[in-house]
């Protein structure tokens, strides 16, 4: 029993964008998000089926979550529960998670900071853990505007986890994390 | 003073004078130089005292091998402890200071302890402090014990920033056979990394005359351009500290001084070991003294800092390699007195440095004496990484042998120690095309310490370990190499015996008259350099140690002054208002008996289970029979273990035929959905349930309290609240603020309850509407600390508190579906277990103390017999505001059969008389909760 | 540091996994008699192999159950297959 609000930062807006680093960190406004689940989901080719490193297009678009679980981006309103037709259970999770995109040429390094990854090795999912924290990952619209999904609960914790990544940058250089051609000092 | 530095081009730049003090005294070096090469280049011989003994020491080495050279170093007022003067680069303004020394190395007041060595052998401690009690000494030695002070300032932004890579081929060590492989290789088309510890490339070519018609320094530069021309990179000041699992290796990249190094783990698909060899030490009388050094480390002094060591130099050295490289030390202007090692016992002479060589009749004044025992591969990495090693007779050295997967050691680390033969091995390693071997011409005379001979002959020069104590730890039977190391701390200072472990168990092995491989290495662990604990965690640390769930609330909670606090991994409002925090949860218990509390429930799990097959699901999962549940309904039920265990409690609610929710505790949502999940995919069918973690989509919003219904009257909601239509254990869907609105019928106070689920985003919608609503009767919100006892007052468990791991369902008074479910329910056979039909299984009781009397600590025993015997603990213990009196709850043996009888409580010495009651003391006709 | 793979998302960094059981254990029909010593044997009965195990493992990220191959010494891992795919 103990008082540890000043421990803790309130919650910071995460309405507001921030770019440091030439990497832009943007929270992302979805109209709906939808779980999906089902034997056949992945196959009932009804919307755009994204895994990673997959590049999502304009959505609605379908995040390959499981084999047979998708989250559906903003889909069409549909009816909470058991779907008989289609064999597929559907809740509403807009709010179970938050989104942000991390944008620029350098948001790969960021993203190296939370996890292994690696862009030649595709995965059927987009479920992963990034900073310890379990997040759904892939790009929308081009090569480096990467999309997180993130627990709400978790969001504050992953911004935090993301902006202090983006900050190492600076120290590490452009690219090569070479800190200086140590032989050119000599010759 | 003279200075050392001599006119050789080396790796320093001359142009950049770096001023710089040690123990207080003001030295010039230059960009380039190491806190050693510069103390060297000024004649500085004593930079350090010895862990033990206190001796004055020099450096050994000439980067990490050395043991000897430790400082605290402080520089714009950033300090660390411990930093080896031969691997720290200099910069402009450094205040060094040796280690374990006061007030200076070169006058340090606890020399004289050196004089007590006769009786301050190995084991010297555990056998002399064991009478009349080790504790009573304890904190004088540890005192005493131990290098360097950690100064009392935190370090601000001394955070590791930590990165993960991947790479074709990492090649470890920038020296010639490293450079020439990850040219190789790069050139060949792979991606490669190539890491070198120190600041500039090269190792120890910088010390030959020529490499393949070129300069050495013109080679090293035209490598590494190759490299990074043919798309490789280079990272210098980075050490490979540690290969872990699936060749995962661990980089540590080092910054300026008083920054925190960068992590690189690095995932690598194959892997080039060039890290080289390193030169060992010879063992002989007072071979500690400061100005003794290994040969390799005085060409490196020479080679890149341009630093002569001595004028007059003694050199003993039993091999090829070592002897090729005098000429170097003769042509900067020294002068060398060469020592044959067969003609007899050298011991070296001096006080605070050498200044003279004996050996039997002869005698050599030098001021320095320059040492080789021959070459010892670094194959650290190779053992990190499961590698095997071989014993060499030719090269009496430990080679790498039966490789680990995707490795390759090659040049000095694989025993290649002549160039020619290096590169052309490394050059086969970096572009797969095979290359016959060149024979080797390294020659080499067995050099080991001899046991019984004369003088103090040191073996680990960090912890001060002399052939002697090898020699005491044999006698007293401690002659595994692992005994031998934890017993005599042989190679367990910072250096990790990277210069006396070798020696160490070749004395071993010559006590013993065994051959030397057959008495083995010690195992090699990372990292292979000390590193700071920050390089581990990282951003990992604070606030994202162990990153709290956040409510949707949080900032409504902080406005009203909520005293916030981790409850089950989420940080939750405790209880409102600053002061007293007694007082306010007091108030917050009497406003929710009598008016109604407002409670953020958000935590709470909301897993719903979905598909044709759910219903027989969850009567599986459930011990609790939750088929006969109608739509719309509410039951409470046990989650069990396979071992009968009770694992969660909590509701579950029908919402329609084939989909449930379950409201599970709120610190066990992640483990009983993992629990679902196995059980749904072993053993049933997957594809007919699916499982849907929707807690943190769900704000759950709680109203409990006589006047509850009144708050949710206010909210105008589309539904009828009599207790007729919406009785307890009911839940019904409605609509708030245009958005879908459950409302169940559930208490976890024993009042009139409503817990209001609605999306995340409305639930300050709502919040502020029931507050505004609660103002009107009184009600107001309460933390978790209120429900805590709220809840206990009415004898509601909380699981793990009031229950432990053996507690059965039956032991809290729900025996029902273990004597009568038919279907078969995860637990159900072990729930008739010999044990679970024992006669004295702890069961959930209350407990009531004589009027007046203080509230029993919680965790305190319930004892009886002679002699004293634990039946039981007190699990929860409150002073109940509702009741005027204290509470408590408890396990007992039989407790349900001991009801009113009196119990000794005993706790910390003092015991006190209990009676065992029923858990509920509060509204035990439930009257109010079905209100 | 070691890569599993999952049988759906393909090969993944161990700390996304959690270790379930040895491959074998079949749940005793309860609903039928079973004997003290069969069901302590499917509770507390481990074969704890040195060498090449077959394990089932959780991919956390993804909570597909799975059976994985590999060796408990060297930590070589073989394969992976799916739970489901291996009952049928």
């Amino acid at each position: 029993m103990r008082n540890d609000s000043n421990k803790w930062d309130a919650p910071a807006a995460l309405t507001v964008g921030h770019t440091e680093n030439g990497v832009a960190l943007t929270p992302i406004e979805l109209t709906r998000q939808t779980l999906i689940s089902g034997p056949r989901v992945l196959s009932q080719a009804d919307w755009s089926i994204v895994g990673w490193p997959g590049i999502a297009p304009t959505p609605p678009y379908a995040l390959s979550l499981r084999r047979d679980r998708v989250l559906l981006v903003d889909g069409p309103d549909m009816a909470d529960g058991w779907q008989e037709d289609t064999q597929r259970a559907i809740s509403d999770a807009s709010d179970a998670y938050s989104v942000f995109d991390v944008s620029g040429d350098r948001a790969f390094e960021v993203l190296q900071r939370g996890a292994e990854l690696r862009l030649d090795a595709e995965s059927k999912s987009v479920a992963r853990l990034l900073f310890g924290i379990g997040v759904l990952l892939y790009r929308v619209n081009t090569e480096d505007q990467f999309r997180i999904h993130v627990a709400s609960s978790h969001a504050e914790a992953l911004v935090k986890s993301l902006k202090l990544a983006i900050s190492a940058l600076r120290s590490a250089g452009q690219g090569n994390s070479r800190p200086e051609d140590a032989l050119s000092k000599t010759s | 003073m003279t200075s050392h530095r001599t006119t050789r081009a080396a790796l320093i730049d001359l142009g950049k004078p770096l001023r710089f003090t040690f123990d207080g005294t003001a030295y010039q070096g230059f960009e380039g130089d190491t806190l050693a090469s510069a103390l060297l280049a000024n004649g500085v011989r004593v930079m350090g005292r010895s862990f033990k003994y206190h001796r004055p020491r020099g450096p050994l080495g000439a980067w990490v091998d050395d043991p000897n050279a430790i400082m605290g170093v402080t520089l714009n007022g950033r300090s660390l402890p411990n930093c080896p003067a031969t691997t720290t680069p200099l910069e402009d303004g450094m205040q060094a200071r040796a280690v374990n020394a006061w007030p200076s190395a070169r006058f340090d007041i606890k020399g004289g302890l050196d004089l007590f060595h006769r009786w301050l052998g190995a084991g010297f401690y555990y056998k002399t402090f064991m009478w009349p009690d080790w504790h009573l000494f304890e904190p004088m030695i540890r005192k005493m014990a131990g290098l360097g002070d950690i100064s009392r300032n935190v370090l601000e932004d001394y955070c590791a920033d930590q990165v993960h890579d991947h790479c074709e081929t990492l090649v470890i060590g920038g020296g010639a056979a490293g450079l020439a492989a990850a040219r190789a290789a790069a050139e060949g088309g792979q991606n490669v990394v190539l890491v070198d510890d120190k600041p500039v490339l090269g190792g120890g070519v910088h010390q030959l005359a020529g490499v393949e018609d070129f300069a050495p320094r013109d080679w090293v530069a035209s490598e590494a351009h190759a490299i990074e021309a043919a798309g490789g990179r280079i990272l210098t000041a980075t050490t490979a500290f540690g290969i872990f699992d699936h060749r995962m290796v661990g980089l540590v990249q080092n910054g300026p001084f008083g920054t925190a190094p960068r992590l690189h783990r690095m995932r690598a698909a194959r892997i080039i070991l060039a890290t080289g060899a390193l030169d060992r030490p010879v063992t002989f009388a007072s071979n500690d003294l400061p100005g003794v050094m290994t040969i390799d480390a005085a060409c490196e002094y020479l080679a890149r800092y341009a630093v002569l060591v001595g004028k007059r130099i003694g050199v003993l050295s039993n091999n090829s390699l070592a002897d090729d490289k005098l000429a170097m030390l003769a042509e900067a202007g020294a002068e060398v007195v060469r020592l044959n090692p067969a003609d007899g016992a050298i011991c070296a002479l001096g006080r605070k440095q050498v200044r003279c060589v004996a050996q039997g009749r002869n005698s050599h004044k030098v001021d320095t004496l320059l040492v080789s025992g021959g070459m010892t591969p670094l194959v650290h990495l190779w053992r990190h990484a499961g590698g095997k090693l071989d014993w060499c007779t030719e090269r009496q050295a430990f080679l790498p042998g039966a490789a680990p997967e995707g490795m390759v050691a090659i040049g000095a680390a694989g025993g290649t120690f002549d160039l020619d033969a290096a590169l052309a091995e490394a050059r086969a390693a970096g572009s797969g095309v095979p290359a016959d071997a060149i024979p080797s011409r390294y020659k080499l005379t067995p050099l080991w310490p001899e046991p019984g001979s004369k003088g103090r002959q040191w073996i680990d020069f960090q912890h001060d370990v002399t052939l002697k104590d090898v020699e005491l730890a044999a006698r007293e039977n401690y002659v595994s190499v692992e005994h031998l190391k934890r017993y005599t701390t042989l190679g367990m200072a910072s250096d990790q015996g990277k210069t006396s472990n070798m020696a160490g168990l070749a004395a071993m092995a010559a006590v013993q008259g065994r051959p030397l491989p057959e008495v083995g290495t010690t195992t090699f662990r990372p990292p292979f350099v000390p590193v700071p604990i920050e390089l581990y965690h990282g951003h990992h640390e604070k606030q994202l140690w162990h990153p709290l769930k956040r409510l949707a609330l949080e900032q409504e909670h902080r406005e009203i002054g909520a005293a916030l606090g981790e409850y089950g991994g989420w940080l939750r409002p405790g209880w409102y208002g600053t002061g007293d925090a007694k007082a306010h949860i007091r108030q917050e218990i009497l406003t929710a008996r009598n008016a109604a509390g407002l409670f953020d429930a958000s935590p709470l799990g909301k897993i719903e289970v979905i598909g044709p097959d759910a219903e027989a699901f969850v009567d599986f999962i459930y011990y609790n029979t939750i088929s006969t549940l109608k739509p719309g309904h509410i039951r409470y039920g046990f989650m069990l273990t396979e071992g009968g265990i009770v694992m969660d409690d909590g509701v579950i609610a029908r919402l329609d035929r084939n989909r449930f929710v379950i409201s599970c505790s709120s610190s066990h949502v992640g483990s009983v959905r993992t629990h679902l999940e196995a059980w749904r995919q072993d053993g049933n069918d997957p594809d007919r349930i699916f499982v849907h973690d929707l807690t943190d989509h769900w704000a759950t919003l709680t109203v409990a309290g006589p006047k509850a219904r009144e708050v949710l009257t206010d909210l105008a909601l589309d539904m009828d609240l009599s207790p007729t239509a919406f009785p307890h254990m009911t839940m019904r869907e409605t609509r708030f603020a245009h958005s879908p609105l459950r409302v169940a019928r559930v208490s976890f106070t024993g009042d009139l309850s409503y817990e209001m689920s609605i999306r995340r985003s409305k639930a300050a919608e709502l919040w502020q509407a029931l507050v505004a609503a609660g103002e009107r009767i009184g009600a107001a919100p309460i933390g978790v600390e209120a429900l805590s006892i709220l809840r206990a007052e009415k004898g509601y468990i909380m699981i793990g508190k009031d229950t432990d791991g053996e507690t059965m369902p039956h032991d809290l008074g729900f025996g029902v579906p273990r004597q009568k479910k038919k279907v078969a329910f995860i637990g159900d056979r072990s729930l008739h277990s010999v044990k679970a039909n024992g006669a004295r299984r702890k069961m959930l009781v209350g407990l009531t103390v004589s009027v007046g009397d203080k509230a029993l600590p919680t965790g305190a025993h319930l004892v009886e017999g002679t002699p004293l015997q634990s039946v039981g603990y007190v699990t929860s213990s409150y002073d109940s505001p509702t009741l005027g009196h204290p509470i408590a709850l408890a396990l007992v043996e039989n407790g349900t059969e001991r009801l009113g009888e009196s119990i000794s409580v005993w706790h910390m010495g003092e015991t006190r008389m209990a009676t065992i009651s029923a858990p509920c003391a509060f509204d035990p006709e439930g009257a109010r909760l079905n209100a | 540091m070691q890569i599993f793979p999952c049988p759906f998302c393909g090969p993944r960094n161990e700390t996304e996994f959690h270790f379930a059981g040895e491959l074998g254990k079949e749940r005793p029909d309860t609903t039928q008699e079973v004997a003290a010593p069969d069901w302590a044997t499917y509770l507390y009965a481990q074969r704890n192999e040195k060498g090449p195990v077959r394990e089932v493992w959780m991919h956390l990220t993804c909570s597909e159950l799975f059976v994985m191959e590999r060796d408990s010494v060297s930590m070589e891992v073989v394969g992976s297959g799916s739970l489901r795919e291996g009952a049928e």
